[in-house]
Protein backbone atom coordinates (compact mmCIF):
# COMPACT_ATOMS: atom_id res chain seq x y z
CA UNK A 1 0.00 0.00 0.00
CA UNK A 2 2.89 2.28 0.86
CA UNK A 3 4.29 1.66 -2.63
CA UNK A 4 0.98 2.50 -4.33
CA UNK A 5 0.69 5.69 -2.28
CA UNK A 6 4.26 6.66 -3.22
CA UNK A 7 3.46 6.14 -6.91
CA UNK A 8 0.22 8.15 -6.65
CA UNK A 9 1.98 11.09 -4.98
CA UNK A 10 5.05 10.94 -7.24
CA UNK A 11 2.77 10.55 -10.26
CA UNK A 12 0.76 13.64 -9.35
CA UNK A 13 3.87 15.69 -8.70
CA UNK A 14 5.55 14.47 -11.86
CA UNK A 15 2.49 15.31 -13.93
CA UNK A 16 2.49 18.87 -12.57
CA UNK A 17 6.22 19.10 -13.38
CA UNK A 18 5.49 17.95 -16.94
CA UNK A 19 2.74 20.56 -17.31
CA UNK A 20 4.67 23.41 -15.69
CA UNK A 21 6.59 24.92 -18.59
CA UNK A 22 3.93 24.20 -21.18
CA UNK A 23 1.27 26.01 -19.14
CA UNK A 24 3.35 28.87 -17.70
CA UNK A 25 5.06 29.75 -20.98
CA UNK A 26 2.28 28.49 -23.16
CA UNK A 27 0.48 31.64 -24.30
CA UNK A 28 0.18 32.36 -27.99
CA UNK A 29 2.60 35.26 -27.75
CA UNK A 30 5.96 35.42 -29.48
CA UNK A 31 8.82 34.73 -27.11
CA UNK A 32 11.82 37.09 -27.13
CA UNK A 33 14.95 35.76 -28.79
CA UNK A 34 16.88 35.65 -25.50
CA UNK A 35 14.29 33.19 -24.19
CA UNK A 36 14.28 30.96 -27.26
CA UNK A 37 18.09 30.89 -27.18
CA UNK A 38 17.93 29.63 -23.61
CA UNK A 39 15.29 27.04 -24.47
CA UNK A 40 17.54 25.62 -27.18
CA UNK A 41 20.24 24.82 -24.60
CA UNK A 42 17.91 22.83 -22.36
CA UNK A 43 18.04 19.51 -24.19
CA UNK A 44 21.84 19.33 -24.61
CA UNK A 45 22.49 20.39 -21.00
CA UNK A 46 19.90 18.05 -19.46
CA UNK A 47 20.92 15.09 -21.61
CA UNK A 48 24.63 15.65 -20.95
CA UNK A 49 24.01 15.76 -17.19
CA UNK A 50 22.10 12.46 -17.36
CA UNK A 51 24.81 10.87 -19.51
CA UNK A 52 27.54 11.90 -17.07
CA UNK A 53 25.52 10.61 -14.13
CA UNK A 54 24.61 7.27 -15.73
CA UNK A 55 27.87 6.57 -17.55
CA UNK A 56 30.69 7.91 -15.41
CA UNK A 57 29.05 7.41 -12.00
CA UNK A 58 27.47 4.33 -10.51
CA UNK A 59 25.22 5.03 -7.56
CA UNK A 60 27.16 8.20 -6.72
CA UNK A 61 30.66 6.65 -6.92
CA UNK A 62 33.03 6.68 -9.89
CA UNK A 63 32.44 3.83 -12.31
CA UNK A 64 35.64 1.83 -12.85
CA UNK A 65 36.99 1.97 -16.39
CA UNK A 66 35.16 -0.70 -18.38
CA UNK A 67 33.23 -1.64 -21.50
CA UNK A 68 30.81 1.18 -20.58
CA UNK A 69 33.40 3.85 -21.33
CA UNK A 70 34.76 2.20 -24.46
CA UNK A 71 31.33 1.53 -25.98
CA UNK A 72 30.26 5.09 -25.16
CA UNK A 73 33.32 6.43 -27.01
CA UNK A 74 32.34 4.31 -30.03
CA UNK A 75 28.74 5.57 -29.82
CA UNK A 76 29.83 9.22 -29.58
CA UNK A 77 32.22 8.78 -32.51
CA UNK A 78 29.52 7.22 -34.70
CA UNK A 79 27.06 9.91 -33.61
CA UNK A 80 29.40 12.69 -34.70
CA UNK A 81 30.25 10.89 -37.93
CA UNK A 82 26.77 9.82 -39.08
CA UNK A 83 24.61 12.35 -37.16
CA UNK A 84 22.11 9.48 -36.98
CA UNK A 85 20.32 8.37 -33.81
CA UNK A 86 19.68 4.88 -35.20
CA UNK A 87 23.29 4.17 -36.18
CA UNK A 88 24.51 5.52 -32.86
CA UNK A 89 22.28 3.06 -31.00
CA UNK A 90 23.28 0.13 -33.21
CA UNK A 91 27.01 0.90 -33.01
CA UNK A 92 26.95 1.52 -29.25
CA UNK A 93 24.98 -1.65 -28.52
CA UNK A 94 27.14 -3.76 -30.86
CA UNK A 95 30.37 -2.37 -29.38
CA UNK A 96 29.12 -2.99 -25.84
CA UNK A 97 28.01 -6.55 -26.64
CA UNK A 98 31.30 -7.25 -28.38
CA UNK A 99 33.35 -5.95 -25.46
CA UNK A 100 31.33 -8.05 -22.99
CA UNK A 101 31.88 -11.15 -25.13
CA UNK A 102 35.61 -10.38 -25.11
CA UNK A 103 35.37 -10.33 -21.33
CA UNK A 104 35.97 -6.62 -20.72
CA UNK B 1 0.32 10.30 -41.64
CA UNK B 2 1.92 12.36 -38.90
CA UNK B 3 1.13 9.98 -36.03
CA UNK B 4 3.00 7.22 -37.88
CA UNK B 5 5.88 9.58 -38.66
CA UNK B 6 6.24 10.32 -34.95
CA UNK B 7 6.14 6.62 -34.15
CA UNK B 8 8.82 5.98 -36.77
CA UNK B 9 11.03 8.80 -35.54
CA UNK B 10 11.20 7.35 -32.04
CA UNK B 11 11.20 3.67 -33.13
CA UNK B 12 14.99 3.18 -32.81
CA UNK B 13 14.60 3.99 -29.10
CA UNK B 14 11.66 1.63 -28.50
CA UNK B 15 13.83 -1.45 -27.80
CA UNK B 16 15.58 0.58 -25.09
CA UNK B 17 12.23 1.54 -23.58
CA UNK B 18 11.07 -2.07 -23.60
CA UNK B 19 14.30 -3.39 -22.05
CA UNK B 20 14.29 -0.71 -19.37
CA UNK B 21 10.62 -1.56 -18.64
CA UNK B 22 11.58 -5.21 -18.45
CA UNK B 23 14.26 -4.35 -15.89
CA UNK B 24 11.78 -2.29 -13.84
CA UNK B 25 9.19 -5.09 -13.93
CA UNK B 26 11.77 -7.64 -12.86
CA UNK B 27 12.80 -5.35 -9.98
CA UNK B 28 9.15 -5.19 -8.85
CA UNK B 29 8.93 -8.96 -8.94
CA UNK B 30 12.10 -9.65 -6.95
CA UNK B 31 11.51 -6.83 -4.46
CA UNK B 32 8.48 -8.62 -3.01
CA UNK B 33 6.07 -5.70 -3.38
CA UNK B 34 2.53 -6.26 -4.61
CA UNK B 35 2.84 -6.66 -8.37
CA UNK B 36 -0.27 -4.58 -9.10
CA UNK B 37 1.09 -1.70 -7.03
CA UNK B 38 4.41 -2.10 -8.86
CA UNK B 39 2.76 -2.12 -12.25
CA UNK B 40 0.71 0.96 -11.37
CA UNK B 41 3.99 2.89 -11.14
CA UNK B 42 4.49 2.70 -14.88
CA UNK B 43 0.98 4.11 -15.46
CA UNK B 44 0.98 6.72 -12.68
CA UNK B 45 4.53 8.04 -12.90
CA UNK B 46 5.68 6.98 -16.41
CA UNK B 47 9.31 7.83 -15.62
CA UNK B 48 11.62 4.86 -15.20
CA UNK B 49 14.53 6.15 -13.16
CA UNK B 50 12.22 7.70 -10.56
CA UNK B 51 10.11 4.52 -10.32
CA UNK B 52 13.22 2.47 -9.65
CA UNK B 53 14.31 5.01 -7.03
CA UNK B 54 10.95 4.72 -5.23
CA UNK B 55 11.19 0.92 -5.08
CA UNK B 56 14.79 1.01 -3.89
CA UNK B 57 14.09 3.71 -1.30
CA UNK B 58 11.05 1.97 0.18
CA UNK B 59 12.78 -1.39 0.09
CA UNK B 60 15.46 -0.19 2.49
CA UNK B 61 12.73 1.08 4.82
CA UNK B 62 13.03 4.81 4.17
CA UNK B 63 9.96 6.98 4.89
CA UNK B 64 7.35 7.63 2.22
CA UNK B 65 8.20 11.34 2.04
CA UNK B 66 11.83 10.59 1.19
CA UNK B 67 10.81 8.17 -1.56
CA UNK B 68 8.44 10.70 -3.13
CA UNK B 69 10.89 13.59 -2.77
CA UNK B 70 13.70 11.57 -4.37
CA UNK B 71 11.43 10.74 -7.31
CA UNK B 72 10.39 14.36 -7.77
CA UNK B 73 13.99 15.59 -7.74
CA UNK B 74 14.90 13.00 -10.37
CA UNK B 75 11.92 14.13 -12.45
CA UNK B 76 12.59 17.85 -12.03
CA UNK B 77 14.43 17.75 -15.37
CA UNK B 78 11.02 17.25 -17.03
CA UNK B 79 10.21 20.85 -16.11
CA UNK B 80 13.11 21.84 -18.36
CA UNK B 81 11.77 19.84 -21.30
CA UNK B 82 8.30 21.22 -20.63
CA UNK B 83 9.72 24.74 -20.82
CA UNK B 84 11.67 23.95 -23.98
CA UNK B 85 8.52 22.52 -25.57
CA UNK B 86 6.29 25.47 -24.64
CA UNK B 87 6.63 27.18 -28.05
CA UNK B 88 5.86 23.89 -29.85
CA UNK B 89 2.79 23.32 -27.65
CA UNK B 90 1.53 26.90 -27.53
CA UNK B 91 -1.03 26.54 -30.33
CA UNK B 92 -2.39 23.21 -29.07
CA UNK B 93 -5.88 23.00 -27.49
CA UNK B 94 -5.83 22.57 -23.71
CA UNK B 95 -6.90 18.94 -23.75
CA UNK B 96 -3.96 18.13 -26.05
CA UNK B 97 -1.57 19.91 -23.70
CA UNK B 98 -2.95 17.95 -20.74
CA UNK B 99 -2.78 14.65 -22.62
CA UNK B 100 0.64 15.08 -24.20
CA UNK B 101 2.14 16.26 -20.90
CA UNK B 102 1.18 12.93 -19.30
CA UNK B 103 3.17 11.10 -22.01
CA UNK B 104 6.21 13.39 -21.85
CA UNK B 105 9.45 11.43 -21.49
CA UNK B 106 13.04 12.53 -22.05
CA UNK B 107 13.06 10.66 -25.33
CA UNK B 108 9.69 11.83 -26.68
CA UNK B 109 10.43 15.41 -25.59
CA UNK B 110 13.79 15.53 -27.33
CA UNK B 111 12.43 13.87 -30.49
CA UNK B 112 9.64 16.50 -30.48
CA UNK B 113 12.21 19.28 -30.12
CA UNK B 114 14.44 17.85 -32.84
CA UNK B 115 11.56 17.60 -35.31
CA UNK B 116 9.52 20.69 -34.42
CA UNK B 117 10.87 22.82 -37.29
CA UNK B 118 9.70 20.20 -39.82
CA UNK B 119 6.13 20.54 -38.52
CA UNK B 120 5.16 24.22 -38.65
CA UNK B 121 1.46 23.27 -38.79
CA UNK B 122 0.31 22.80 -35.16
CA UNK B 123 -2.31 20.18 -36.03
CA UNK B 124 0.23 18.02 -37.83
CA UNK B 125 2.77 18.71 -35.08
CA UNK B 126 0.47 17.51 -32.30
CA UNK B 127 -0.19 14.23 -34.12
CA UNK B 128 3.55 13.76 -34.67
CA UNK B 129 4.25 14.34 -30.97
CA UNK B 130 1.40 12.01 -29.97
CA UNK B 131 2.74 9.29 -32.26
CA UNK B 132 6.21 9.53 -30.75
CA UNK B 133 5.09 9.87 -27.10
CA UNK B 134 2.33 7.27 -27.08
CA UNK B 135 4.26 4.50 -28.82
CA UNK B 136 7.31 5.10 -26.61
CA UNK B 137 5.23 4.96 -23.40
CA UNK B 138 3.35 1.95 -24.73
CA UNK B 139 6.59 -0.03 -25.09
CA UNK B 140 7.47 1.06 -21.55
CA UNK B 141 4.17 -0.35 -20.25
CA UNK B 142 4.55 -3.56 -22.25
CA UNK B 143 8.11 -3.95 -20.98
CA UNK B 144 6.95 -3.48 -17.38
CA UNK B 145 4.25 -6.15 -17.73
CA UNK B 146 6.70 -8.54 -19.39
CA UNK B 147 9.24 -7.96 -16.61
CA UNK B 148 6.69 -8.61 -13.87
CA UNK B 149 5.46 -11.79 -15.58
CA UNK B 150 8.86 -13.13 -16.59
CA UNK B 151 11.01 -11.85 -13.72
CA UNK B 152 14.76 -11.38 -14.14
CA UNK B 153 15.18 -13.20 -17.47
CA UNK B 154 18.04 -11.01 -18.62
CA UNK B 155 21.31 -12.18 -17.04
CA UNK B 156 22.87 -9.45 -14.93
CA UNK B 157 26.14 -10.13 -16.77
CA UNK B 158 24.59 -8.42 -19.80
CA UNK B 159 24.57 -5.13 -17.87
CA UNK B 160 21.58 -3.73 -19.74
CA UNK B 161 21.84 -0.60 -17.62
CA UNK B 162 24.17 0.61 -20.38
CA UNK B 163 21.10 1.37 -22.51
CA UNK B 164 20.44 4.44 -20.35
CA UNK B 165 23.58 6.42 -21.25
CA UNK B 166 23.49 4.95 -24.77
CA UNK B 167 19.94 6.19 -25.44
CA UNK B 168 20.83 9.66 -24.20
CA UNK B 169 24.05 9.79 -26.24
CA UNK B 170 22.02 8.84 -29.34
CA UNK B 171 19.45 11.54 -28.56
CA UNK B 172 21.93 14.32 -27.90
CA UNK B 173 25.20 13.96 -29.79
CA UNK B 174 23.87 13.85 -33.39
CA UNK B 175 22.04 17.15 -32.82
CA UNK B 176 24.62 19.22 -30.99
CA UNK B 177 26.06 21.67 -33.48
CA UNK B 178 26.29 25.22 -32.13
CA UNK B 179 29.13 26.27 -29.88
CA UNK B 180 26.76 27.32 -27.09
CA UNK B 181 25.19 23.85 -27.11
CA UNK B 182 28.59 22.17 -26.88
CA UNK B 183 29.59 24.42 -23.98
CA UNK B 184 26.27 23.82 -22.18
CA UNK B 185 26.70 20.05 -22.53
CA UNK B 186 30.35 19.99 -21.41
CA UNK B 187 29.69 22.24 -18.42
CA UNK B 188 26.74 20.05 -17.42
CA UNK B 189 28.99 16.95 -17.51
CA UNK B 190 31.63 18.58 -15.32
CA UNK B 191 29.11 19.93 -12.79
CA UNK B 192 27.26 16.59 -12.54
CA UNK B 193 30.57 14.90 -11.68
CA UNK B 194 31.86 17.58 -9.30
CA UNK B 195 28.58 17.50 -7.37
CA UNK B 196 28.33 13.70 -7.35
CA UNK B 197 28.13 13.56 -3.55
CA UNK B 198 25.18 15.90 -3.00
CA UNK B 199 22.07 14.04 -1.77
CA UNK B 200 18.87 12.90 -3.52
CA UNK B 201 20.44 12.91 -6.98
CA UNK B 202 20.28 16.70 -7.11
CA UNK B 203 23.52 16.81 -9.11
CA UNK B 204 21.71 16.16 -12.41
CA UNK B 205 19.24 19.03 -12.25
CA UNK B 206 21.82 21.48 -10.86
CA UNK B 207 24.28 20.47 -13.59
CA UNK B 208 21.65 21.01 -16.30
CA UNK B 209 20.81 24.47 -14.96
CA UNK B 210 24.46 25.55 -14.67
CA UNK B 211 25.14 24.20 -18.17
CA UNK B 212 22.27 26.24 -19.59
CA UNK B 213 23.45 29.34 -17.73
CA UNK B 214 27.05 29.10 -18.88
CA UNK B 215 25.99 28.18 -22.41
CA UNK B 216 24.01 31.42 -22.58
CA UNK B 217 27.23 33.39 -22.04
CA UNK B 218 28.64 31.97 -25.28
CA UNK B 219 28.03 34.09 -28.37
Amino acid sequence: MMLLLAFVLAGLGTYLIRLSGVMLLGGDRKLPESVTKTLRLIAPAALAAIIANALLLDGGAWRGFSAWHLAAIVAIGVALWTRSMGWTLVAGAAAFAGLLVLGL
Amino acid sequence: MDFAAGARAIAPLDPGSFLFGLAFGALVQVSGFNIWAGMSGSLLVVAGASQIAIIETLRIGAPLAIAVLTALVINARLALYSTALAPAYSAFPRRWKFGLAYLMSDQAAVISLNYQDRYPNPVRRRWFILGASLTFSLTWWLGTVAGIVLGPVIPSAWQIGFIVPLMFIALMVPHVKHRAEVVAALVAVVVALVLKDIPLGLNVIVAALVGIGVGRLVK
